[in-house]
């Protein structure tokens, strides 16, 4: 169930790859781009790599708000290590992915718990992402035929709008995605999910390009619920490193348990 | 003619065979007797199932906040954020004469963990002193003992217990999503496992004491989302509901008062298929008693033709025969009645303080998600006391129709002088 | 004695006869309770049937083969192979078992989720074969919108009413399901709902996903497996048998497969059975009490009221032991031929006027649900062999009690105090 809603939270946990699209991009201005190739671009920057940063997620819900800053460790896709640092009362818990595996650590009661394959569509951390979000891994190109549905200048910015629908046999729950893409450096600036009856769900909002460890990254991303327009979940960046050598014995229960920030 | 002179000759009549005149009112007292008892079988099936599938968990009327059904949120608590004033609400509630108790809930979804285990499970905070006036889950138990008001412990289900692998004494994990956006987390003892015969209660609910739950999702002791309340007599919780309401609407903001009869509209349905099979009894047994009765009637009747014969000659019209046999038949269903009241009433009684255990006959069951026991208890059928007594005369009366029309028609002078 | 007893069979007889109509009304009384219970049976029984088909068309069927332990684990891991599933068949299809078992349905069964844009819910996924699953559980003629599942189909799902609500489904959406395939791995697939269906029951209604075989073994990489195999059979009363036919079968083809019977896979509709069972226990009981003391009462008096008669019979040279076993003769014969009329009149009055079922929808609104069943409000009449061999013992029984005491009366009398009294 790949998709940038997906790639968003990936953003955050291995935000690293951004940069090599980054990279590409300004080695090889492009335009008059086949659509396939530009989702693909930025789903690359998506990949691979160590990273290790700090980040803040802001959640706004209608009943309460809660800000908390978390250390995040990744390696490819298949792993990462989330620790929450503060507030005082989360502190410690953490979030392993590993696989399409998901454990949370409890330091109060010191103990890992995987989370069952029916919890997975709800929500993490209170979060509005799901569990699921974090799990998936499929890309982008192999789930949706890609048209460009705009090209051309939206306020001051180069942009292409893309219109992504599912291909006939894939396992992906929107039925439509709308991305906008920055012709620049092929920074995503929102994408839009849509539902089977064309509803908006959800829209993902990215910001603040700046250089972070050496790279380009969006530093900002923000969730909206389309049926809760008042509630919102953000993340925020505030240091990230790449290619930090992490092996994958990092990512085990027994580092979930026994690392120290 | 008065009728008093019938009467007296219909007694002694009665009393002239006596063993005659005691088959045929046995034979309609047991009648009444089958069936009135049945009925209040019947009853007492459905009054089983009604009161165990309320009174398991759910109580006889459901006190919410307006929007709390069907999501169950977390956040709607009765009275909103600023929460309620439980003791008072309760005081309230407990004021209405049918309620016979009413006792606060917390709901929660989340986590249980143990070991390598983990299952999603429904949380509910009770009232441990309170609860168990209302319902009989924390009576349902298996292994180990109640859990204790102000401590992290719990009861869980048999199936559950089975799937986490734990025992009385166990420690497990809860983990729920907190009202504040936090992860509520904790370790809990198993203080006992229970088992209800429900397979979904039994694999999916856990039950909290109310204040630890409360700790455990971030909400304060004032917030609930649930009055449970229970009633003396189930049937009386749709008009009950109604006055609730009206009580708490001016104190309690946009509260929801639902009377079990709305919430599992499935047992009343069973419930009036159950009874309306009483006719079905009713005409079964008396159809047969016409017959018994008629027959025997047929034969008294048969046997005194001479005297029927010696009062035309004596002046009475066919019209007066036909009187005197009715009036037999009348005396007669007035007797069985007495009888068969006399013989039914105690077997009601009795049956309603203890019934007889037929688990030996066949183990217990659900039905409708209650527990249903397998004894012959019987609850007081009410109107087909006066339905069935009804059906006794008009046996009486039908069975007597043939014998009083041939009696009527005796002819006085060949009768008398023999064949 | 046999020489006596033919002579006491014919003074029997001729006394029915004689008293042509007393011995009509006190069989009458018998004619009428045994028709009444012979009906109430059939009925009964017709409901119970109706209800355990009703059951096991939507559960497991009559009896389930499955692989061990599946039953209670319910993964992937424990399922019957390719191989396995061919000696199922094979013994399926000789004579024995050919001819109770009604119709069959091959399924895989998986716990998993179902997920849209909207939400996700729990689901049981039943990987069926559109064909024989039509006339297996009937859930295709639950349908409100869209069409069942068919042969060709492939990427369709059938699905109930309140998940498709939970969901936001509405025919041709998107609705993904995800499960543990048979690797262990978590595994999605995409289906288009074809149809919704609405039973009533919550649990169905919420639960139930139906998909082509073809299509949920490809996704799982269950290649040529299944879970179980339903079994529906022609009777109830033949479950026993088909289990024990079908494990001699399975293990002389070294298939490790387990047989339930509906009871076992299925305890909450056994436990619905079992009740009903008890209701009709306790009506029938009541019923039968009501009768034999109709019937008891009828024979008593026409007896006690022929102590002159005896005593005449007395008199002319009949010993006491004599008199008292024509008594017997004449009270059996009473209640045998009337309860056989009885039973022979009520099995045919309900053959005649309810053999397509007596409809009681009046009294109810709608489809009555109960333990996981539908029940339809139409009650097909039973008939069976053993309520026949019970009422048979049970009139032959009552005849015997009902004569006993005249009987032992009859021997009693003096003849000279009975030729006093006045008839």
């Amino acid at each position: 169930m790949w998709s940038p809603f997906c790639a968003a939270i990936r953003s955050v946990v291995c935000a690293g790859a951004f940069t090599v699209g980054a990279i590409a991009a300004l080695a090889s201005p492009l335009s008059g781009q086949e659509p396939r190739e530009i989702v693909d671009r930025v789903d690359q920057l998506l990949r691979g790599e160590s990273s290790r940063g700090v980040v803040e997620m802001e959640v706004v819900s209608s009943h309460w708000e809660r800000t908390r800053t978390m250390r995040i460790w990744s390696l490819g896709t298949e792993y990462a290590l989330i620790r929450i640092v503060s507030p005082k009362k989360d502190a410690g818990t953490a979030t392993l992915k590993a696989g399409d595996e998901i454990w949370n650590y409890l330091p109060r009661v010191d103990r890992a718990i995987k989370i069952p394959t029916s919890l997975m569509s709800s929500s993490w951390m209170g979060s509005h992402f799901t569990n699921d979000d974090l799990v998936k891994e499929h890309r982008l190109i192999d789930d949706y035929a890609i048209e460009t549905s705009y090209e051309g200048l939206r306020g001051t910015i180069a942009v292409w709008e893309l219109d992504l629908t599912p291909l006939p046999e894939a396992p992906v729950i929107w039925e439509r995605i709308l991305y906008q893409v920055r012709k620049r450096d092929f920074m995503p600036v929102w994408a839009k999910f849509y539902d089977e009856r064309n509803a908006l769900v959800r829209t993902l909002h990215w910001s603040e390009y700046r250089t972070m460890g050496g790279r380009l990254v969006p530093t900002i991303l923000t969730v909206i619920p389309a049926d809760q327009p008042e509630e919102r979940t953000e993340i925020r960046y505030l240091e990230l490193e790449f290619d930090v050598g992490l092996e994958e014995s990092f990512f085990s229960l027994r580092f979930l348990r026994e690392q120290a920030d | 003619m008065r009728a008093t002179p019938w009467r007296r000759i219909g007694w002694r009549n009665l009393g002239r065979n006596r063993r005659r005149t005691l088959f045929t009112l046995g034979g309609l007292a047991i009648s009444y007797t089958a069936v009135v008892v049945m009925a209040g079988l019947g009853r007492g099936m459905v009054a089983e199932m009604v009161g165990n599938g309320t009174g398991l968990f759910s109580g006889q009327i459901q006190i919410h906040a307006a929007e709390y059904l069907p999501e169950r949120s977390l956040y709607s608590t009765i009275g909103g954020r600023s929460g309620l004033n439980v003791a008072a609400t309760l005081a309230a509630v407990e004021a209405d004469p049918s309620v016979d108790a009413a006792a606060p809930r917390v709901y929660a979804g989340g986590l249980v963990s143990s070991g390598e285990a983990t299952v999603a499970a429904g949380f509910v905070g009770v009232d441990l002193a309170l609860e168990p006036k209302v319902s009989t889950l924390l009576e349902s138990g298996l292994r180990g003992r109640h859990p204790r008001s102000g401590r992290n412990e719990l009861w869980i289900g048999q199936e559950m217990a089975r799937q986490l692998r734990v025992e009385p004494d166990d420690e497990i994990v809860l983990v729920a999503a907190a009202a504040d956006g936090s992860l509520g987390n904790d370790l809990f003892q198993v203080a006992g496992i229970f088992s209800t015969g429900i397979a979904d209660v039994d694999r999916s609910l856990a039950l909290v004491p109310i204040d630890a739950l409360q700790t455990l999702v971030a909400l304060e002791p004032d917030r609930i989302h649930e009055v449970a309340v229970r009633l003396a007599d189930p049937w009386e919780a749709p008009p009950t509901a109604v006055r609730l309401s009206a009580a708490l609407g001016s104190g309690v903001l946009d509260s929801e008062v639902q009377p079990w009869t709305e919430l599992y509209p499935e047992i009343v349905q069973y419930a009036e298929l159950f009874i309306s099979v009483e006719w079905l009894l009713i005409a079964i047994v008396f159809v047969i008693a016409v017959f018994g009765v008629a027959n025997t009637m047929l034969m008294a009747t048969f046997e005194r033709r001479r005297e029927f014969a010696l009062l035309r000659a004596l002046g009475a019209t066919p019209r007066t025969v036909l009187r005197l046999v009715f009036t037999e038949a009348v005396l007669l269903g007035g007797v069985s009645l007495i009888c068969g009241m006399m013989i039914t009433f105690p077997i009601l009684v009795w049956w309603q303080h203890s019934p007889p255990d037929m688990s030996w006959l066949y183990g217990g069951f659900t039905m409708a998600g209650g527990l249903v026991r397998p004894t012959l208890r019987v609850e007081y059928p009410g109107a087909i006391v006066f339905t069935a007594a009804i059906a006794l005369f008009a046996t009486a009366l039908l069975a007597a129709t043939f014998p009083a029309i041939r009696s009527s028609r005796v002819a006085p002078a060949e009768t008398l002088m023999g064949r | 004695m046999s020489v006596h007893v033919s002579i006491l069979t014919r003074l029997a007889l001729r006394n029915l006869r004689r008293q042509t109509r007393r011995s009509l009304l006190s069989g009458l009384a018998m004619v009428v309770g045994l028709a009444l219970l012979a009906f109430s049976r059939a009925l009964a029984a017709g409901a119970h049937e109706d209800w355990i088909e009703a059951g096991v068309r939507l559960s497991g069927g009559h009896v389930t083969v499955e692989a061990p332990h599946f039953h209670a684990r319910k993964t992937l891991s424990y399922r019957i192979s390719g191989d396995e599933l061919r000696a199922v068949n094979d013994a399926l299809s000789t004579a024995g078992l050919a001819a109770d078992v009604r119709s069959s349905a091959v399924r895989l069964e998986i716990q998993g989720l179902a997920s849209t844009a909207v939400s996700a819910a729990p689901v049981t996924v039943l990987g069926v074969q559109p064909g024989s699953e039509r006339d297996f559980s009937h859930l295709a003629e639950r349908l409100i919108n869209g069409r069942y599942l068919a042969e060709n189909d492939r990427l369709h799902a059938y699905i109930g009413e309140k998940l498709a609500e939970r969901l936001g489904l509405g025919i041709d959406s998107r609705l993904i399901l995800t499960a543990q395939d048979a690797e262990g791995e978590i595994s999605g697939q995409l289906t288009r709902v074809a149809g919704i269906f609405r039973t009533g029951i919550p649990e169905v209604d919420e639960r139930r996903v139906e998909i082509p075989i073809g299509m949920a073994r490809e996704w799982l990489g269950a290649d040529g497996s299944a879970t179980s195999v339903a079994l529906l059979l022609g009777s109830s009363d033949r479950v026993q048998d088909v289990v024990a036919r079908l494990d001699h079968e399975l293990s002389s083809r070294d298939a490790d497969l387990e047989v339930l019977t509906w009871r076992e896979a299925s305890p909450g509709l056994d436990a619905a059975i079992r009740m009903d069972d008890f209701g009709d226990w306790v009506f029938h009981s009541i019923t039968l009490v009501v009768v034999a003391l109709a019937v008891v009462n009828t024979i008593l008096m026409s007896v006690l009221y022929r102590v002159r008669e005896f005593g005449v019979v007395r008199a002319l040279g009949l010993t006491r032991t004599e008199t008292g076993v024509q008594v017997l003769i004449e009270g059996l014969l009473l209640s045998v031929a009337s309860g056989l009329l009885g039973i022979a009149l009520g099995l045919a009055l309900t053959w005649i006027f309810f053999r397509d079922g007596l409809d009681y929808s009046f009294l109810l609104e709608e489809g009555f649900r109960a333990a996981g069943t539908i029940m339809e409000p139409i009650v097909r009449p039973r008939f069976h062999v053993s309520q026949l061999i019970g009422s048979l013992a049970f009139v032959f029984g009552i005849g015997i009690l009902a004569s006993a005491y005249p009987a032992f009366r009859a021997t009693r009398i003096e003849v000279a105090d009975a030729m006093k009294f006045e008839a």
